[in-house]
């Protein structure tokens, strides 16, 4: 570079430090506003019922409601009433909860064999209405629609309408909502930025269950490791734990996940932080919810230096396994001994999903654009690794499909623990609008692609050496583009779970589109199917002989019969199974209509000869 | 006050040499994060308009941000402002009476500091008592420039010291006392280092505040300044500490030394300034009124 140019730049270094910005900026805000306004509105007393969200689950309705602050000497019960034979029938009153203003309420011995219209009322005055779905147990394709990061600001394409996604949720029907993280992102008004998510997406919500998982902006922190409920006191939190207080906590967990069905395992951790991890059976799918988050380790202080943050490894020569610490925890024990046991539990279940914040994986090489080219992320769910592999370990025995967000950035991987593409795919959504730009872009072509796919795509190792192999990725344009939604690559995503071919479809949506319109394009790479048996099919392995059953579609267990360590459990699709397996083993197979009671074939090996069994 | 003093360096000594400490350890703490850590200007420079300049100054998107393969005009800048720092900290050291180019420089230096204090403005959703609380840093560098050329005692170098004692202790104030709202860490400190619940943690930041404020107060009435001074020169330091207190543990690398001790070191400032005042407006011993 010669002098003049040096000189220009140190110029345009000067000028850009102290001008450039608020010179600009005024000049923009002409055009947009700067800055999202977020307070809570007066609303008329008839009105304070904001929204409402719930879920069904082993004939357990549980409701939240969430009000507007009630005035001093308002009464505080709220009443859910159903139409039962054109019948308004209270069946459930509870008392708001100041801090946060929500109304929980919890129904056992729930119908969910029909559909019942619901209104949950407040003094004499507010009345909010929505529909109580019927279980689709009976649909061949259960559509669950799937959203994350939702910025307000302005300069995210925050403030433009969300009646796209509203629509489009409504002309797909979906049978689930499932909002990944980052609902919020005021790191200090919980409350009042879920009031307006709940006036954004009321609509849908209120017709149909919901899943939404809070994430780190949604506790007020950029990152979270919660660290088992640990207090944090390092700017940028890397330190592990919460920066909020738990109480403030606690209130975002109640609004965003009381109408969850019941926690699994629910000990709280510290500060009374609770726990939400659980199941939820909808349609015959098995959905896991996950907290990637809660449990993780921070690696401030605990990992070496390997970049300009704690957290962030810019230095592409660095040993990956330096950094998977002994004692760092990913999902913790608690959770995977959860995950295990869903994993074996195929009780009216004929695929299975998990829902967590993030994937498991470095999913992007730069981040944030003028942060530059980042060779690892211990925000990810890459890190740590061996956390990571046992997550994986334990997802792929149930065949388990994984729909997440968090990334900015929309992804599918197929991840790999011990070869590449041993175990689960995943698909991570588009941001609703996007606050932080971030691109899969890997220096080196990936190896194995399918034929006239991008050179990103196919077998890599992310910043940590764990395997991935990419299929698609949604990446945003190189340069800021004023504040348009989708050069910014936002949207939102669908996945489709056909029980009756058990295949999984995923969709990837950009913003103001009509998904019905046959000339609307997804981003590229999408849509992609694969079967729901491709969530656990290593290339290494065999088949096992061909099992034929006298029932139809029951569960098959592999148990390797030396160690007797389940390799995987799943609901077989009709009246016969060609079990994979790895060379040189021998597996017991154990099969039965809703659980693997019984055993019937010893010692099984790859190239087998097939078995007819009786489970009648 | 700027009256005239016979042993004039003898009883400026210790004022001078408190920012010329507080200046020091400012910019030792914020070298340590731009050499070891990163500045934090991705929130100035990852804007729309700040490229449209650069494109006007004549820089490609890809020199502006990198190729991807490769860094760009914006990380390559960053990662070299550290010496900026390191500059001005050994100026701090060697800055004189007459030194004006090194004056001059110490107050570019402060234009360095407002630069990130207005970062931290705009990283926190322009929240007015993030850029008002730096006052005491952002100024301790001219302060030191004003004690040098125009004296310590002087009326203009105390009453900018006392504008920085007011912006520090104004703007930890707003956030302690809940006017914008409470930062989580402060919460996060007060409980680690206390054992205290929420409640309790909340009550002794809302007196926290209100003791702020009467600082901001009690430093210009000048019968009970000393006292303010003295006050906030503790309650600085308690609060610049109180990072590593709270963050430091045998477990971590380095004891986390490396995360945490600068937090405390660069905010020097915020007791070092009111301990000047309080060195200031002390009366002389009678020697010093003996020989006056």
């Amino acid at each position: 570079m010669n002098l003049h140019r040096t000189k220009s730049i140190a110029c345009c270094c000067f000028a850009l430090l102290f001008f450039g910005h608020t010179a600009l900026a005024q000049q923009n805000s002409q055009r947009r506003p700067g800055r999202a306004i977020l307070e809570i509105p007066e609303v008329p007393r008839s009105e304070v019922i904001c929204f409402a969200l719930y879920t069904v689950h082993d004939n357990t309705l549980k409701l939240t409601a969430q009000l507007y602050p009630l005035q001093s000497g308002e009464p505080t019960a709220v009443r859910l009433e159903i139409q039962k034979d054109g019948q308004w029938v209270e069946v459930a009153r509870t008392d708001v909860i100041e801090r946060g203003w929500t109304a929980p309420f919890r129904v056992e011995d729930w119908d969910d064999t029909q559909a019942y219209p619901y209104r949950v009322r407040h003094g004499s005055e507010a009345v909010y209405e929505g529909l109580i779905r019927k279980n689709p147990v009976d649909k061949d394709e259960i559509v669950v629609a799937g959203f994350t990061g939702n910025s307000i600001q302005p300069a995210h394409g925050g403030d433009i309408s969300r009646q796209d996604l509203i629509d489009n949720v409504q002309k797909v029907d979906a049978d689930l909502l499932f909002f990944s993280g980052d609902q919020v992102y005021d790191h200090n008004r919980h409350y009042a930025a879920w009031l307006k998510f709940g006036r954004d997406f009321g609509e849908i919500i209120k017709d149909r269950p919901s899943v939404s998982l809070p994430d780190d902006h949604d506790v007020g922190q950029p990152n979270l490791w919660g660290e088992s409920g640990k207090i944090s006191t390092l700017s940028g939190n890397a330190d592990g734990g919460y920066r909020q207080p738990g109480i403030y906590v606690q209130e975002v967990e109640r609004a965003q996940t009381s109408h969850l069905p019941d926690p699994v395992d629910p000990r709280k951790i510290g500060q009374g932080i609770g726990v939400y991890f659980t199941n939820l059976n909808w349609g015959d799918i098995d959905f896991a919810i996950l907290e990637d988050r809660k449990f993780k380790t921070g690696p401030a202080g605990r990992v070496p230096k390997q970049g300009p943050r704690p957290d962030h490894i810019r230095n592409p020569d660095y040993d990956p396994a330096s950094v998977d610490v002994e004692g760092a925890v990913l999902l913790g024990q608690r959770q995977l001994d959860f995950l295990d046991a869903w994993a074996r539990d195929w009780h009216d279940a004929q695929m299975k999903v998990a829902l967590s914040q993030t994937i498991f994986c470095g999913g992007a090489h730069i981040h944030g654009g003028a942060n530059g080219r980042l060779h690892a992320d211990m925000d990810s769910n890459g890190w740590p690794q061996s956390g990571r592999n046992r997550a994986l370990e334990s997802l792929r025995k149930g065949f388990a499909f994984h729909y997440a967000g968090d990334q900015h950035l929309a992804t599918i991987f197929h991840h790999g623990i011990d070869e590449h593409r041993d175990a689960i795919w995943s698909f991570c959504v588009p941001s609703i609008a996007n606050l932080y730009l971030r691109w899969w872009e890997p220096l080196q072509p990936g190896q194995n692609r399918e034929p006239g796919s991008p050179e990103y795509t196919g077998d890599h190792l992310d910043g940590f050496d764990n395997k991935v192999t990419n299929y698609a990725a949604a990446n945003p344009d190189k340069k800021p583009a004023g504040n348009l939604l989708n050069t910014r690559a936002a949207g939102f995503g669908i996945v489709r779970l056909n029980k009756k071919t058990r295949q999984i479809t995923m969709e990837c949506w950009p913003r103001n589109v009509d998904v019905t319109d046959p000339s609307a394009h997804q981003y590229p790479g999408w849509p992609l199917t694969i079967s729901q048996f491709d969530n656990y099919n290593p290339p290494s392995w065999g088949k096992l002989g061909e099992l034929t059953f006298d029932v139809d579609s029951p569960v098959v267990q592999l148990v390797d019969a030396e160690s007797g360590e389940i390799l995987y459990t799943v609901r077989v699709n009709g009246k016969s199974f060609v079990p994979g397996a790895p060379e040189g083993q021998s597996f017991d197979i154990k099969a039965g209509q809703d659980a693997p009671e019984k055993t019937v074939v010893q010692g099984a090996q790859v190239g087998g000869e097939a078995t007819a069994v009786q489970l009648k | 006050m700027s009256g005239p003093i016979v042993n004039e360096s003898h009883y400026s000594r210790l004022p001078l040499f408190c920012l010329r400490l507080g200046a020091f350890l400012c910019f030792a703490g914020w070298t340590w994060v731009h050499y070891y850590w990163e500045g934090p200007y991705g929130v100035l420079l990852w804007q729309d308009s700040t490229f449209e300049l650069a494109t006007r100054l004549g820089l490609s998107w890809d020199e502006f941000v990198g190729s991807g393969a490769d860094d760009g005009f914006v990380q390559k800048w960053i990662a070299r402002i550290w010496w900026l720092y390191l500059v001005c900290t050994v100026l701090t050291v060697t800055v004189r009476e007459r030194s004006w180019i090194q004056m001059s420089a110490l107050v570019a230096g402060s234009g360095l500091l407002v630069l990130l204090s207005y970062a931290s403005f705009v990283a926190s959703q322009r929240q007015l008592p993030m850029f008002v609380e730096h006052g005491g840093q952002m100024l301790i560098p001219i302060l030191l420039v004003m004690a040098l050329g125009l004296g310590p005692g002087h009326r203009v170098t105390v009453t900018t010291a006392i504008v920085a004692v007011i912006m520090t202790f104004a703007g930890h104030g707003s956030y302690a006392i809940g006017l914008w709202p409470t930062p989580g860490n402060f919460y996060a400190m007060t409980t680690v280092i206390l054992g205290v619940d929420y409640e309790t943690a909340q009550a002794l930041l809302r007196t926290a505040g209100v003791l702020d404020f009467l600082v901001c107060v009690g430093i210009c009435i000048p019968l009970v300044r000393r006292g303010s001074a003295l006050y906030a020169a503790g309650w600085g330091f308690l609060t610049a500490i109180a990072r590593p207190v709270a963050g430091m543990s045998w477990g971590l690398n380095y004891w986390g030394g490396d995360q945490y001790l600068h937090e405390a070191v660069l905010r020097a400032p915020h007791f070092l300034i009111p301990m000047f005042l309080f060195l200031i407006w002390r009366r002389p011993r009678p020697s010093e009124a003996q020989i006056n």
